[in-house]
């Protein structure tokens, strides 16, 4: 009876399990793959079928360009951390009304 | 990729995503005036949007890709409304990342915030009224806006780039290989901790659902008398 109360955290937990366990064995069954993002793979796949080397596409509008993984990394997390704040603070404000109530 | 899709690929989709973005600032002026409790409601399903586009997972094609989030406010305020919420991610990634591309946003904005939103929004239409769960519906209609954005993506490029011999049709099949399968298990695992959010949503505001009428008010009061 209290275990279906959480039939819903146990199934999301149970996603991710699985996820991460086919995220291990793919990678470890094709040893070679990179985990580029998928823009990166259609990226090449253009340059194949125009013959145009992949350097050569530029933006219409020029554009600011992270120096460096670790910068865009960073700014990544700034992200998450903009929407977790927004997600945190309403749920925590929901609880504190419930709670009052 | 940015600077891949043709300039005239990338003015048609503008064409197409104005109209829409002037759609959705407007419904979002109305939705917000009519209920201050909207914008907290607001918050929470612009923050996965947020958080969730941030995230690069693997995927068992061995290649990145990003969930979208995006099902949640289509559901809660619809295909419009969701598509302002997807150009202010989108300008972000574009500004700060050179994620996305500021051209392109159009062609973007068509796939992330309008093509997807729309089909979830669709399939949430088709079920809400049905005997169908609640939390099946979500996890549907979460599950094809996630998958139907890579469909899309797939599609404008496909449109742009098509291949020598088999042209557009063919290329689409080697894009959706690249873009949509990598998607899958993205889409299946974005949408159960989308499920998991909208219960909370359930159990701790279940007002505002009411009165948006995201869902009848016997489903979610039936939801919350069981929690």
């Amino acid at each position: 009876m209290r275990l279906s109360r959480y039939r819903f955290e146990i199934l999301a937990l149970v996603a991710i399990v699985v996820f991460c366990a086919l995220f291990v064995f793919t990678s470890s069954r094709t040893g070679n793959a990179e985990f580029a993002g998928s823009d990166t793979v259609g990226s090449s796949h253009i340059s194949e079928i125009t013959g145009i080397a992949e350097g050569q596409f530029r933006p219409l509008v020029g554009q600011w360009v992270p120096p460096g993984r670790e910068i865009e990394s960073a700014l990544f997390a700034l992200q998450a951390a903009i929407g977790g704040i927004c997600v945190g603070w309403v749920f925590g404000y929901w609880k504190g009304l419930k709670e009052k109530e | 990729m940015e600077g891949f899709l043709p300039w005239q690929w990338a003015v048609l989709w503008w064409l197409v995503a104005i109209p829409c973005l002037a759609l959705g600032v407007r419904e979002l002026k109305r939705v917000l005036s009519l209920d201050p409790e909207a914008l907290p409601l607001l918050g929470v399903t612009g923050g996965f949007v947020f958080i969730l586009s941030s995230l690069k997972l693997p995927s068992v094609t061995g290649s990145c890709s990003h969930p979208t989030g995006t099902g949640l406010p289509a559901i809660a305020f619809g295909p419009w409304i969701t598509a302002v919420l997807a150009g202010i991610v989108l300008l972000f990634q574009a500004l700060f990342l050179a994620h996305g591309g500021l051209s392109t946003l159009g062609a973007n904005l068509v796939s992330l915030g309008i093509a997807g939103p729309l089909a979830g929004w669709g399939v949430y239409r088709a079920l809400r009224d049905t005997r169908a769960g609640m939390f099946v519906t979500v996890f549907l209609a979460c599950a094809l806006a996630d998958l139907s954005t890579y469909v899309v993506t797939s599609l404008e490029l496909a449109l742009a780039y098509p291949a020598q011999v088999g042209g557009t049709g063919s290329s689409l099949v080697v894009f959706l290989g690249i873009f949509a399968v990598t998607q899958v298990p993205l889409a299946l695992l974005e949408s159960v901790v989308l499920v998991l959010v909208f219960r909370y949503i359930v159990q701790l505001r279940p007002g505002i659902l009411i009165r948006l009428k995201v869902f009848p008010e016997g489903k979610i009061m039936a939801e919350r008398s069981e929690a």
